[in-house]
């Protein structure tokens, strides 16, 4: 924490210009998003929804064991390492509740501001405008890596209690000490993270077109749902591996033996080019608009 | 910054900026790549067939991706398609396999599919196919002296890497075939030279195939095949990513993981060999039914012809040969029969057809064209409809 840090804001003089005033790379206001996201009694209600996920299915997979190839992807192998909970329970989540949260928060970041008034006051600290996207995005992928996590988290825990750990059966049929597999889960859960940071971004840009949070949240998960539609299409094959949801699915080749990089480096390259596109959007639009409420 | 105060909407152009530049790079260094002309000395048409027949393979890895875009009508449920990590789903759409191979000996092919994977995987005397979504495994012992087999006879099963489906598309060649040079390209960042195959026979409905040999090592690295009148190939199979290092042994090792139903086969060879043509076991759940009656794709796989390999047909023959070939076989009826089989209710969509030959429904593709006589019998070829009529009307085909 540096002195110029701790400043009082307020103790500006008013009228100097935001380009005369201390410049503060500190994580206070970085700190004061994340105390947004993770204060509020409706994110704490949207992760109990993701937690529950993988607590369902793995007391499901007790009462019922399931047949080889019997429903979705992976639950058959849970039986045999409970971390295929975790791994289950995120490919369950990851076509609609992973981005509806995410898309919740990033609608949330300048509509919602805009929308409780408090977005003028922000600007009046004075904040940087493009300092806080950059910090509002921060709190975003923070926010989505600890969605991703906490779905993890509760599915290993509650998978290795119902059935246990031990090597775990790669997708070659190899086995991995339980060390490896914990890593490889933790590789999954990055990979996620960084896909739905560019959704975040793409979130972000939405919210600063608009007052209405709700509006942006909505369009960012129609836009998810949209993206899987045309990518199981297959006449529109030719636009596939530009949709921002196309290589979500890659994360399987994270748990082959040994790592398939080809998909995961296509997947982290679409995910980066969408994050800086769209933050550079969202920048264009929010740095020259203007801001009333 | 002046200026982008004065002027906000100049702001707009760094995203398009970022935009545009991400992706021209990305199309620049594709179209850069296929432009660039590697030089390599010129080779005649008879001499890098040769190259090909001689070339010595000791070690390869890397990852393969095929392609087909046969036309097919479409099909209910779908035979096959994209991220099924079926063995028997290559038919359609595309695929990637990861390849290692180290010698006849050690050798392992993978497919890839979006959350499983189907390997086969030859270790010494050892067989395995393994596939992830059934969690069964196959296990083969091979009889001693098999190491002295063509490499293809292991991973004869499917049309899977270029050398393979290279030596069977040479093994066609004969008078029928025009065979000539197309220069030099660029396959998985290799420089490669182009061996381009057409049939002289104007009922095939092959217009060419174009078979991409390493410049330096003689390998083939990619196979296209087109269709008459179509500019992009109806079948494609070639490297993305090649190295010809030795790899590791531990890709070669396989043990059953616990929970895993293990298959036993007796090493007389008696038992099936053929991959596990099962429904429900792709990823995806909608995507079982597979073509257990008579509906056998032969159009890539000559080897398909063997009654024996179809396992359906208990009389079958071939008539023509090289690229107009014409396999014929008797369906079982109850393959034909629309109820509860969706084999069946997808053959009552296919259109009527008759002529002097008798009368029949045909399934038309880019590459193959399929007849099924009301008397029972499947013609199947890569030939135009026309020749099929010929084919069902000559009493070499009749099967009686």
């Amino acid at each position: 924490m540096s002195v110029a840090d701790s400043l009082p804001a307020t103790g500006l003089p008013i009228g100097v210009p935001a380009a005369l005033a201390p410049r503060r790379f500190g994580t206070r206001f970085f700190r004061s998003e994340l105390w947004l996201i993770f204060g509020r009694r409706r994110n704490w209600a949207g992760g109990l929804v993701l937690a529950s996920v993988p607590i369902i299915l793995a007391i499901a997979v007790k009462v019922s064991e399931p047949q080889p190839g019997d429903g979705p992807d992976f639950i058959s192998q849970i039986t045999g390492n409970g971390l295929f909970v975790a791994l289950a329970a995120l490919v369950l989540e990851l076509p609609l509740f992973l981005p509806l949260a995410v898309g919740a928060i990033a609608g949330d970041a300048v509509a919602g501001e805009a929308n409780l008034g408090t977005l003028r006051y922000l600007l009046a600290v004075p904040v940087h405008r493009t300092r806080l996207l950059l910090v509002k995005f921060g709190a975003i992928t923070v926010f989505a890596f600890t969605a991703v996590a906490l779905v993890a988290v509760v599915g290993s825990v509650i998978g290795l209690v119902l059935f246990g750990g031990g090597p775990l059966t790669t997708l070659s049929g190899s086995q991995l000490p339980f060390a490896e597999g914990l890593w490889r889960l933790l590789l999954v859960c990055l990979y996620m993270t960084a896909c739905l940071a560019a959704l975040g971004a793409i979130g972000m840009f939405v919210s600063t077109l608009t007052e209405q949070p709700i509006g942006a949240t909505i369009a960012i998960v129609m836009l998810a749902i949209v993206s899987q539609i045309l990518d199981s299409i297959p006449q529109l094959s030719a636009i596939h591996e530009y949709l921002p949801t196309h290589y979500w699915l890659a994360f399987g080749d994270l748990l082959r033996d040994p790592i398939a990089t080809g998909q995961i480096g296509n997947g982290l390259g679409l995910a980066w080019t969408y994050t800086v596109v769209f933050l550079a959007a969202a920048w264009a639009r929010f740095a020259s608009r203007d801001v009333s409420s | 910054m002046s200026v982008l105060a004065s002027r906000p909407s100049l702001r707009w152009a760094v995203p398009l900026g970022v935009a545009v530049a991400v992706f021209g790079v990305a199309a620049g260094a594709t179209a850069l790549r296929a432009s660039a002309e590697p030089s390599l000395p010129s080779r005649s048409a008879a001499q890098l067939l040769v190259d090909v027949q001689t070339a010595k393979l000791d070690a390869l890895s890397g990852t393969v991706v095929q392609r087909a875009d046969l036309g097919l009508p479409a099909i209910p449920g779908r035979i096959g398609g994209s991220g099924s990590a079926s063995l028997t789903s290559l038919i359609s759409g595309s695929h990637t396999l990861r390849v290692w191979y180290a010698g006849p000996e050690k050798v392992r092919l993978a497919l890839l599919g979006t959350l499983g994977e189907s390997d086969i995987i030859r270790n010494g005397p050892d067989l395995w196919i393994w596939s992830s979504g059934e969690k069964k495994a196959q296990h083969k012992t091979l009889p001693p002296g098999a190491a002295t087999h063509d490499p293809s006879d292991v991973t004869g099963l499917l049309p899977t890497t270029p050398q393979e489906a290279a030596d069977k598309i040479l093994a066609a060649l004969d008078p029928s075939t025009v065979v000539s040079t197309a220069g030099t390209a660029k396959v998985a960042n290799r420089a490669v030279y182009e061996l381009v195959l057409a049939p002289r026979d104007a009922t095939s409905l092959v217009s060419q195939v174009r078979l991409a040999i390493d410049g330096t090592e003689h390998v083939p690295l990619r196979v296209q095949v087109y269709a008459k009148g179509s500019t992009s190939p109806a079948f494609e199979i070639g490297f993305q990513q090649v190295s010809f290092d030795r790899p590791g042994d531990e890709n070669f090792q396989f043990t059953p993981p616990p929970g895993t139903t293990v298959d036993e086969d007796k090493p007389d060879g008696s038992a099936k060999s053929g991959p596990p043509a099962r429904p429900g076991d792709a990823p995806e759940p909608g995507d079982a039914p597979k073509s257990d009656g008579g509906m056998k794709f032969s159009v890539d796989r000559p080897d398909m012809a063997k009654p024996d390999a179809s396992g359906i047909a208990p009389q079958s023959t071939v008539v023509g040969s090289a690229w107009t070939m014409v396999f014929v076989a008797r369906v079982p009826q109850d393959a034909r029969s629309g109820n509860g089989n969706p084999l069946g209710a997808f053959l009552t969509t296919l259109p009527h057809v008759s002529g002097s030959w008798g009368s029949g429904q045909i399934l038309r593709s880019k590459l193959f064209t399929a007849l099924l006589t009301d008397d029972g019998r499947l013609l199947v070829g890569a030939v135009t409809a026309d020749r099929l009529f010929q084919v069902a009307a000559d009493p070499a085909a009749a099967l009686k």
